[in-house]
């Protein structure tokens, strides 16, 4: 048990490294940044390059990476960050998302594709203690975790730039008011977390031994889970989150085995938010509002088009099946499909104001329940969707009761934790779900006992359901039920004090949400026939996310215009295969700085 | 005053709306004539070429396998051309990056069922994402050639649906027949997939069938990037072997915990046949055994040596499991085409039929198909034991 608990704390380091950036940034830009891992990538990649191509030694290994991250988190940020200032930090996180994109695939076309061994620029087992042997660059890795948290701490404290920092984080209209050059500073501060990242990835690298220019994307979520665990912006809270997270997983994994392993990790921070709301070293101050949503002056408003207009689009759609190609029906599914998951998500995202980030865990259920009542219950398959949607909504709401009482970016991070933990419960779930080896032999959907075979049958399939629920949703949405989630959203202070009870109401607009996801997840289920966990992946989530970010949060049928771009156009990008991801990513970075309010909204005049 | 002008022009909107849908169901109408059944069988056969397309990761985390495929296809294709391609046709491959990704699989399958100059499918990556086009190969009568799926469901999708990888059964039975001869009392790990799961399991009966036990077993996820506290007590139960069910990085890591963080210096059965494996382990790989199918240096069947010399002058690197794997699989279809004829009835014809495939992997010859299975029971693998950095092949 030492020996793992040892072994735990290591691997700990590791995470605490990763997530002082992470938290950092966050603390005084107030953004999530989701390409952190990939700049730590950027770092472990760039040190391998010196390291082993170059045969540099440790100390200009480190002033390589050190310059590199910290001009690429320059451009980064004057390139994207810069310009998504002031507007709503949802814009500003999914920038993050599109850079994480170019900046992974483009070093897949710097380095190539082959994980490779990264150079011993520190001895990494020449140690031994309780049974386990570990290297000098496990020792230095812990001291450079502690001297950036002391050196960090001694810079806010009592440096003028480390104070303005502070400041801006603190309030950045008081500090512009103080003179503080707010501008420059987020700069400044985005620079050093990159630099920080960069130096992470120089020790990660040693500690893995073997490294990916893919990499970033598992370090990142795991780092932003330490960070959150820790409590977002603070620096020692980053530290001890990592260390907790190393710990549990060490002795969790050591226990049950590593099947057990997303449950641990995630269930330790659905856990750690439950008991310390704002994480183990959060500041209070965070939990007043929800600030993933816009402040009133740059809210938008979805654009309305007369019934007509929308009676006719519908006929419109309706038609195409009959005139597709299989190509096109086939790219058809597959967009209405997110589309149906992305318009319940409005509800929630969007009027309520409340970000959700694991939303392919109810579009799971949804899928496993609608598959498990056809195979073993021999549910036809229009009853088998309606269940579906019940069974993944009173699911989510059940697993997500506890977290309505967290405030704050809390939440949003809490949703990550419950997707997670529903599909590794599935996972687990063997008699029921065969775990791992996936369900197959899936039946295809029908309509009146008759099977649909083709892609024409599926896509309008797919589509009817779609307008079903899109009319379903906006009815919600002018009825008076859709009147309070907009309260809520529009100012959540001021709905509570006018009697409404926001978290119930949050968690109504959420188990909606959660329906329609499981609606989707249920007609993906019987048109791939086969359905496994690894399907329902975090990339899953968060292009639901952005799909209603892209089209305008609050609208419905932006929602569907999101899922014809986001979903359709990279099938129509691969005439270029290369760069077709990192144009996709492009793309996404570009559109959220021009049209911030979503392609199918107006800027609301204040 | 406000509320009438509303409700009036809802009232003109509703009509508007009626007129709308009249005309847009009157146009649906008139093209239903196209219909739902799907894109009509256009001309076929009487162009120059054929097509085999090819669903892999070209982007994306799979890349590297992506890589090693495209130079198995290429290689197979120009020598199919150079023989004059299949019955007088060229042979084309058309490529679709998926990033083995289900969601693209899903997208692309239609598009490649209704380009009818295709006759064979090869890929994906993975057995999820195949198993996302499958229904769509199936439905077109087209054979969806999955030379890298091995998970055991991943041909029930429907009789179109083929592969000719080595059964798990088959593997398992002589991987656990290798570990019984050098040890009694093991710790076994195993990747948390389908594959990994359904490959444990015969392993396990057939471990307990020759007598050996098992005083050890977890499964970890793929991703994972520290299996420290599942190999501390696989290493604490005492065990006289380590095995390893799982590909290559994974194995990588498992080899180099064992080795460097937990001083284990007992046998290791893991790891896979690629360049990759070596170059991630360097001296811990040393003595690792691994139940394989192809051997670059260790073959002794003409063909497969005549492959290794064209495939090393071509891309000046030593081919490995998937690079082979690929070229059998374009190989394979070409052959089979040669046989009937170049269309996708002619291809799913003789796979059933044909009994003398040329074999390239495990110990050459030939192969043919079980047709109830789909699946190509006659490859028996070949043990592969590490040394110096290189792959040796060693008989039992």
């Amino acid at each position: 048990m030492v020996e793992t608990l040892f072994s735990g704390l290591i691997h700990g380091g590791v995470y605490a490294l990763a997530a002082v950036g992470m938290s950092l940034v966050f603390g005084v830009t107030n953004v999530a940044n989701f390409a952190q891992g990939s700049l730590v990538a950027v770092g472990m990649m760039t040190a391998w390059w010196v390291g082993s191509s170059l045969g540099w030694g440790l100390v200009p290994t480190i002033l390589a990476v050190v310059l590199v991250t910290g001009l690429v988190g320059l451009i980064t940020n004057l390139l994207v960050i810069t310009p998504l200032e002031g507007r709503q930090p949802i814009a500003a996180l999914l920038g993050t998302v599109g850079l994480g994109q170019v900046l992974d695939n483009g070093m897949q076309l710097i380095f190539g594709s082959q994980t490779r061994p990264f150079p011993q620029l520190l001895p990494t087992h020449n140690l031994h203690a309780l049974g386990i042997s570990f290297g000098t660059s496990d020792l230095v890795m812990g001291l450079v975790a502690l001297a950036s948290m002391a050196a960090l701490w001694a810079f806010l404290t009592y440096g003028r730039t480390g104070q303005a920092i502070r400041a801006t984080s603190q309030d950045s209209q008081a500090a512009l008011q103080m003179g503080v050059p707010v501008t420059s500073i987020r700069t400044i501060a985005f620079v050093i977390g990159s630099v920080l990242a960069g130096i992470a990835g120089i020790f990660i690298g040693l500690f893995k031994t073997n490294i990916n220019p893919m990499d970033g994307n598992a370090i990142g979520m795991t780092a932003f889970v330490a960070a959150a665990i820790g409590g977002l912006g603070s620096i020692p809270g980053a530290i001890i989150g990592g260390l907790v997270l190393g710990l549990a997983e060490a002795v969790g994994v050591g226990l049950f085995g590593d099947g057990v392993h997303d449950l641990i990790t995630f269930g330790t921070l659905l856990l750690v938010l439950i008991l310390k709301p704002s994480g183990f070293l959060g500041r209070k101050a965070d939990m007043g509002k929800e600030p993933m949503t816009g402040t009133l002056p740059e809210a938008a408003r979805p654009i309305r088009l007369p019934l007509w207009a929308n009676l006719g689009l519908a006929a419109a759609a309706l038609a195409t099946p009959f005139i597709f190609s299989d190509h096109l029906a086939g790219i058809g599914t597959q967009v209405a499909i997110y589309a149906i998951a992305a318009v319940g998500l409005t509800l929630i995202s969007g009027s309520a104001g409340q970000t959700i980030l694991g939303l392919a865990g109810p579009v799971a259920v949804g899928a496993y329940a609608s598959a498990l009542l056809t195979i073993r219950l021999h549910w036809p398959f229009t009853l088998s969707l309606l269940g579906a949607a019940v069974i993944a909504a009173l699911a989510a709401s059940l697993l997500t009761f506890p977290v309505w009482k967290l405030s704050g970016h809390y939440v949003a991070i809490a949703t990550i934790g419950v997707g997670a933990v529903m599909v590794a419960i599935i996972r687990i779930w063997e008699p029921l779900t065969r775990g791992s080896l996936g369900l197959q032999g899936i039946p295809l959907p029908t309509f009146l006992g008759k099977p649909l075979y083709t892609q024409q049958m599926q896509y309008l399939l797919d589509l009817i359901v779609l307008l079903l629920v899109l009319a379903v949703i906006s009815r919600i949405r002018s009825s008076h039920l859709g009147h309070v989630f907009e309260a809520i959203g529009e100012d959540g202070q001021a709905a509570w004090s006018l009697g409404i009870r926001t978290g119930a109401y949050k968690a109504l607009a959420y188990a909606l949400a959660c329906g329609s996801a499981g609606i989707a997840g249920a007609l993906l289920a019987h048109q791939y026939t086969y359905i496994d966990p690894t399907l329902f992946n975090p990339t899953m989530s968060t292009l639901i996310l952005t799909i209603i970010v892209l089209g305008g949060m609050k609208s419905p049928t932006g929602a569907v215009i999101g899922s014809l771009i986001l979903v359709g156009a990279p099938e129509l990008l691969r005439i270029l295969p290369e760069v077709r991801i990192m144009a996709y990513g492009l793309v996404l970075i570009i559109f959220i700085i021009c049209r911030p309010q979503g392609l199918f909204s107006t800027k609301r005049r204040a | 005053m406000v509320i009438t002008s509303k409700q009036h022009r809802q009232h003109r909107g509703t009509i508007r709306a009626m007129v709308a849908l009249m005309t847009t169901m009157a146009m649906a109408g008139a093209l239903s004539a196209c219909g739902l059944g799907g894109d009509k069988d256009s001309s076929e056969g009487s162009s120059d070429h054929v097509t085999i397309a090819a669903i892999y990761p070209k982007t994306g985390l799979y890349a590297e396998y992506g890589k090693m495929f495209q130079q198995g296809f290429d290689l197979a294709k120009d020598q199919v051309n150079k023989k004059g391609g299949i019955q007088g046709k060229r042979l084309d491959i058309d490529y679709y990056d998926t990033q083995s990704d289900a969601k693209q699989d899903a997208a692309v399958a239609p598009k490649i069922a209704s380009d009818k100059s295709v006759i064979a499918v090869v890929g994906d990556y993975s057995s999820p994402a195949s198993s996302a086009a499958s229904p769509i190969f199936q439905q077109a009568g087209l054979v969806h050639y999955g030379f890298n799926n091995s998970s055991p469901t991943f041909t029930n999708s429907g009789d179109h649906v083929w592969t000719p990888q080595i059964s798990q059964k088959t593997y398992q039975e002589v991987n656990a027949e290798a570990v019984s001869k050098r040890a009694e009392k093991i710790s076994v790990v195993y990747i948390e997939n389908d594959w990994g799961k359904e490959s444990f399991q015969y392993f396990k009966e057939a471990a307990e069938r020759l007598g050996v036990q098992i005083v050890y077993q977890s499964s970890y996820l793929p991703d994972s990037t520290d299996l420290t506290p599942i190999l501390i007590p696989a290493k604490n139960a005492a065990p006289e072997a380590v095995v390893d069910i799982g590909y290559g990085p994974d194995g990588a890591l498992i080899a180099n915990t064992l080795r460097d963080k937990l001083d284990y210096k007992g046998p290791f059965f893991g790891g896979q046949e690629t360049k990759e494996f070596l170059s991630l382990t360097g001296a811990n790989a040393q003595g690792a055994i691994i139940t394989g199918v192809f051997s670059a240096t260790g073959t002794k069947d003409a063909k497969a040596k005549a492959f290794v010399k064209s495939f090393e002058d071509r891309y000046h690197t030593v081919p490995g499991n998937f690079e082979i794997t690929a070229y059998q699989a374009i190989k394979d279809l070409a052959y089979a085409g040669e046989k009937t004829s170049p269309t996708r009835e002619g291809i799913q014809e003789a796979l059933s039929k044909v009994k003398d495939f040329p074999l390239y992997q495990g110990q050459g010859g030939t192969f043919r198909f079980n047709t109830k299975t789909r699946r190509a029971d006659t490859i028996k693998p070949i043990l592969l034991q590490v040394d110096q950095g290189k792959f040796k092949q060693i008989e039992e």
